[in-house]
């Protein structure tokens, strides 16, 4: 069906949003009727406000961010799906996630840096903006747009390769993460003579989910590659083996596993499964093939996490730590003594990242580093004193459970870059 | 979960599957009703227009209504999610007596007994009942005459006194009568809006449609905080808290000196001028300056403004209403616009915004601080009329009001009133000074609650629950802000026992004896309806005109007779006909801060909820959006006292503390201010605010109370 209310985009044309932050009033009405469009649980919202704060009293001024999905130029969620779930309409741009081919891995919730899709547990798949596509067909706004009193939000039509030159001035705004590493096609008009804003919550990090199934992974397929690696085969072979039907738990679901290979070219999660899946079968051919093939896969499980929109992951310390852990504990499981040696780099790592993460400006780092320091000190301390576990008879044991802390403060860290929050959002 | 859901065979993609709706489009197909009841909003009194989509009797989804004329398609975060509390397990299904569940024949026997046998031994006087501003007309006019005229108490009031009353009050003393002279349409058309004490971006989004289609005027937002609603202000002013008087009888002074007074408006449409010419001679703009803390710079900007305004308009709620002067407040607002001789007039009239849906409709029709019709109790011409209408003795009509909702509340306390029956409203989280509350109703000899939600706080505590059929499963008539009258319509059954309490009030007439008399043949709220519509004829509240075939075929139209304003001819409701000025005071507020108590307390709303949550805590999405109370503290305060955004703290006051409160620290609050939501009874507010009262309207000062903040202790 034709479109009455705007021309449908043409060649090199795409829909967008635009969003008036000078005459948005905070009311959340969009936030409530994509909930109401989409009836998702409550705590799943395509669409979300959050608030800026800026100036002293009288002269305090706060404005509200109202962000669905950017639809973007580069979408990193789709790059990162291991299944092709997305696709980038050919036809109107529109970033679209497809619940049926998603396994629900969530590498695309780690992706985006604006927090757009999100695992739906109910369902065991992610969900998304989608701009109401099928509104959109039938010449109707989306469901935000219709319900802003405000008439705050609108749908656009935008030339891509024009929007790549003006993106920059256009596409940015206090609170959203920087919009170069996605090109987001959202425009923002923004308030005249606002003062330096900050996020209504800047100072709030909640920590992010442990994924344990991810931890019990990364730590057994590494241990399991250094094991290899280090000439104890089939004990490291079974652990492996633990380890890979560990990573099934964390998919929403585990019995679609298999379509992960599919996006071997371009998604490094595909890479880790088809690397791991390798390193299985060769392991019954050759143990030293198969600890080569597992070391192309812990560098791909590093891969995976090294993404801009996570920072703290985002840097070679994962690349590092990973292979730490594979040498340490393939090292320990021999009963090598060089073992103590990487403990001990081990140890020094940890004070150099929680050191990077404390001097830092950017915000997401400095804020998992906030957290190291804080509710998750504790933690961190015991990881470093079990790694002096080396020098003790069944070594293995203290670094084995050192390896799982870590990974588990790896995660739990981990600051995203998103949208600034509403202060609610941190309320507990 | 399923075994295939947990392998992933099924992603529960028939749940979120979407198709698309006839009237509304594309949707999740689980929203998507076998049909739309048309019916107007049961949250505040803007009074949208909506559709209820119900599928196999449930209300599945909500959709503003795009030929009403407030709205015009658009909802508010709480009107686009209402039908979810219809669900809601806390719902109210059955009656309770003593925490068993009875049937109701026994519910009402018990009701009438009880409250016959107090009666009997300490007076009729010994019966209190505290109505609502949520009920439909058709109900209040029922609920006024069963408790006057049936049980025979005048100790009946409403929540509305909590929130409503000093515009009430202040109305009947300038214009001679209750009744909102103005439109929405005005703030369309007005060139200088003031809006004091009204965040109405938080509490009436759908208010500001109406402003943002005015894109000449100048918006002057008056209040102590930086709302949202200031924040969208050409000219915000912060004065100090209860500077609103100073800041009023400041405006008055400048356009007497700057000559911009109407005195011929003033010479043939008022009365008293002199005496308020005289006092606001002490207002000079440096006395005001050092009363509101704004400059005078910015008083004689704002007088000349509204001076020289082809129309201005002044609109209000809370923070004018909450207050030991909130009655004054209205007048010194009332002043300025019979002083320059605009009221009724497009554009420019003192305009009150509501907070309930059908306060306006109590007001109307209720028989607690009026007589139905606006009549008044002292008057015997009003009572020989009623009582000719009514075809009964004149002298079973009182004369003169019973306590208001606050002196109930001693009378209970004084062990005067002995039997309450509450309804539709839950004062354990919406009445001041918790405390005094508490003692007071532990005092009755029998609580009686009727409520949609069971329990809540107050239902929690009764001895007898009636079960009510609330918004979506009734029919009516609400009356909005601007006086317009809208169709509500039921969409979905009651559940359980629960009955309507146009039901529940026929019920408890016929057990009582009353009801041939009272309510001849009555069978539906419309039989209310008609019966009101002769009741009101020729009064300034005029519904005669008013059919619901009238409302269902050509939709919501205002009283009387469709204009959209009122006194347009400088005819006012006194007897004279002439508007009242009246020389209003400033003075402090009660409970000024001290080095123990140092902060001043302001208490408010925010918009994902609505009074006492018993609704939109029924609601997830609300309540995930707004999941806790927060209290606002500026950054200076808060590194002085050394505390941290997300820090609890606890507030205190001379009558107890609030514990476990999030702390956000914004400098959108003054130094020395505090600002707490009052929706939650975990974090109840007032258990802190005081027993002060307006002396007019008995509305309590909500808005203002001495506290300190501390860390909560581990």
């Amino acid at each position: 069906m034709a479109l009455p209310l705007l021309a449908s985009p043409a060649e090199g044309e795409q829909y967008r949003f635009h969003f008036d932050m000078s005459v948005c009033i905070g009311c959340k009405c969009c936030e409530v009727a994509c909930n109401e469009q989409n009836d998702n649980p409550a705590e799943i919202r395509w669409r979300r406000v959050g608030e800026l704060e800026g100036g002293d009293f009288p002269f305090t001024k706060r404005f509200h961010l109202s962000m669905g999905c950017n639809h973007c130029v580069d979408a990193a969620c789709l790059h990162g799906c291991p299944v092709d779930a997305y696709t980038k309409s050919p036809t109107n741009g529109l970033v679209l996630h497809n619940a049926d081919a998603c396994i629900g891995c969530q590498y695309c919730v780690w992706n985006c840096p604006y927090g757009v899709p999100q695992y739906n547990e109910e369902r065991g798949v992610v969900g998304k903006c989608d701009m109401c596509v099928g509104r959109l067909e039938e010449g109707r706004q989306p469901a935000c747009a219709a319900a802003c009193p405000e008439g705050a939000i609108q749908i656009e039509v935008v030339n891509i390769a024009e929007w790549k030159q003006v993106f920059a001035h256009q596409a940015n705004a206090p609170g959203m993460p920087n919009a170069d590493d996605t090109i987001s096609t959202t425009r923002i008009t923004l308030p005249k003579d606002a003062p330096a804003l900050t996020g209504g919550n800047s100072n709030f990090v909640r920590r992010e989910s442990a994924h344990w199934p991810l931890v019990a992974f990364l730590v057994l397929s590494q241990l399991s590659v250094g094991g290899m690696f280090f000439g104890q085969g089939w004990l490291a072979y079974v652990l492996g083996m633990l380890g890979l039907s560990a990573s099934l738990l964390h998919l929403g679901r585990p019995i679609y596993a298999y379509r992960a290979l599919k996006m071997w070219r371009r998604s490094w999660l595909s890479r880790e499964v088809l690397f791991f899946t390798l390193f299985a079968g060769a392991a019954l051919v050759s143990h030293q093939l198969a600890a080569a093939i597992g070391l192309a896969g812990v560098y791909a499980s590093a891969r995976i996490y090294m993404v801009p929109a996570r920072p703290s992951w985002n840097s070679l310390r994962t690349l590092i730590s990973f292979l730490a852990t594979t040498a340490l504990l393939g090292l320990a499981l021999a009963g090598h003594p060089a073992a103590v040696w990487v403990a001990l780099i081990t140890v020094a790592s940890e004070v150099e990242r929680a050191l990077w993460l404390r001097n830092s400006t950017e915000f997401e780092l400095h804020q998992s580093g906030r957290l190291l320091r804080t509710e998750l000190q504790g933690l961190l301390a015991l990881r470093i004193i079990l790694l002096f576990g080396v020098f003790l008879p069944y070594a293995l044991i203290p670094l084995a459970i050192s390896e799982i802390i870590g990974r588990y403060l790896f995660f739990s860290s981990v600051v995203p870059r998103n949208m600034a929050a509403t202060f609610s959002a941190g309320a507990a | 979960m399923t075994f295939k859901r947990l392998i992933g065979l099924d992603n529960m993609s028939a749940k979120y599957r979407y198709a698309s709706d006839p009237k509304f489009g594309y949707m999740a197909e689980s929203k998507i009703p076998d049909s739309w009841v048309k019916t107007t909003c049961g949250y505040c009194s803007v009074g949208c227009g909506m559709h209820i989509g119900v599928k196999d009797g449930c209300a599945v989804s909500v959709r503003g209504d795009e030929s009403h004329p407030v709205n015009l398609g658009k909802l508010c975060p709480k009107g686009l999610s209402e039908h979810q509390f219809l669900n809601s397990p806390n719902r109210a299904t059955t009656p309770i007596l003593n925490g068993q569940a009875i049937g109701w024949d026994a519910a009402i026997d018990t009701l009438v007994t009880r409250f016959q046998a107090v009666q009997a031994q300490y007076g009729p006087a010994s019966l209190g009942v505290l109505s609502t501003g949520q009920l439909v007309t058709e109900e209040f006019y029922t609920l006024g005459k069963l408790v006057q005229l049936g049980f025979k108490t005048n100790n009946y009031d409403g929540n509305t006194t909590l929130c409503m009353s000093s515009a009430v009050a202040g109305y009947k003393r300038s214009f001679g009568s209750d009744g909102p002279p103005g439109a929405f349409a005005d703030m369309e058309v007005s060139d200088v809006v003031i809006l004091i004490g009204a965040n109405i971006a938080d509490n009436h989004p759908i208010l500001c449609r109406h402003l943002e289609k005015n894109k000449t005027k100048t918006l002057i937002v008056v209040d102590p905080r930086i709302t949202k609603t200031a924040m969208l202000a050409d000219i915000h002013l912060p004065i100090k808290p209860r500077g609103d008087i100073a800041l009023l009888n400041g405006i008055l002074h400048i356009l007497i000196a700057e000559n911009l007074v109407n005195r011929e408006y003033i010479a043939a449409h008022t009365t008293g001028f002199d005496a308020v010419e005289a006092a606001a001679a002490a207002y000079t703009p440096a006395h005001v300056s050092d009363l509101t803390g704004l400059s005078t710079q910015q008083l004689h900007r704002v007088a000349r403004l509204f001076g020289t305004a082809r129309a201005p308009m002044i609109a209000w709620t809370m923070g004018v209403n909450h207050s030991t002067q909130g009655t004054e407040t209205v007048n010194a607002i009332c002043n300025l616009h019979l002083a320059i001789g605009k009221v009724g007039v497009p554009g420019a009239s003192p305009m009150s915004i509501t907070g309930q849906c059908n306060a306006m409709g109590t007001r109307e029709t209720g028989f607690s601080s009026s007589l139905p019709g606006y009549r008044k109790f002292e008057s015997q011409v009003d009572r020989e009329a009623l009582a000719r209408l009514w075809n009964i003795d004149a002298q079973e009509i009182p004369t003169k009001r019973g306590h208001a909702y606050p002196d109930i509340i001693e009378a209970i306390l004084r062990k005067e009133i002995r039997a309450l029956w509450i309804i539709g409203t839950n004062p354990l989280v919406s009445f001041p000074n918790y405390d005094v509350l508490t003692q007071a109703l532990g005092n009755l000899d029998f609580l009686v609650v009727q409520d949609g939600f069971h329990p809540t706080p107050t239902s929690a505590i009764a001895h007898l629950v009636l079960p009510a059929a609330i918004w979506g499963e009734k029919e009516g008539t609400y009356t909005n802000s601007e006086r317009r009258v809208s169709k509500v319509n039921r969409a979905v059954a009651a559940p359980g026992l629960a009955l309507s309490d146009f039901d529940i009030f026929l019920k408890i007439a016929d057990s009582l004896g009353v009801k041939d008399k009272l309510f001849p043949n009555w069978v539906g709220p419309i039989d209310a309806f008609n019966e009101w519509r002769r009741v009101s004829e020729g009064r300034l509240c005029d519904y005669s005109q008013i059919t619901y075939d009238l409302l269902e075929q050509q939709g919501p139209t205002q009283w009387p007779n469709g204009s959209p304003r009122l006194y347009a001819d400088g005819h006012f409701s006194t007897d004279s006909g002439k508007a009242t000025f009246h020389a209003i005071e400033a003075k402090p507020f009660p409970e000024q801060p001290t080095r123990e108590y140092p902060f001043v307390l302001n208490t408010g709303r925010t918009v994902e909820h609505w009074h006492t949550r018993t609704k939109t805590g029924e609601v997830p999405i609300l309540e995930s959006l707004s999941p806790r109370a927060w209290l606002e503290m500026n950054p200076l305060d808060a590194k002085r006292l050394k505390l941290d955004p997300h820090d609890h703290v606890d507030i205190i006051s001379r009558r107890g503390r609030v514990t476990g409160v999030d702390l956000r620290v914004t400098g959108i609050i003054a130094p020395g201010q505090v600002f707490l939501p009052f929706h939650w009874f975990e974090f109840n507010a007032n258990q802190i605010t005081q027993s002060a009262y307006d002396p007019f309207s008995r509305e309590p000062n909500y808005k203002q109370c001495a506290v300190r903040v501390e860390r909560t202790a581990l």
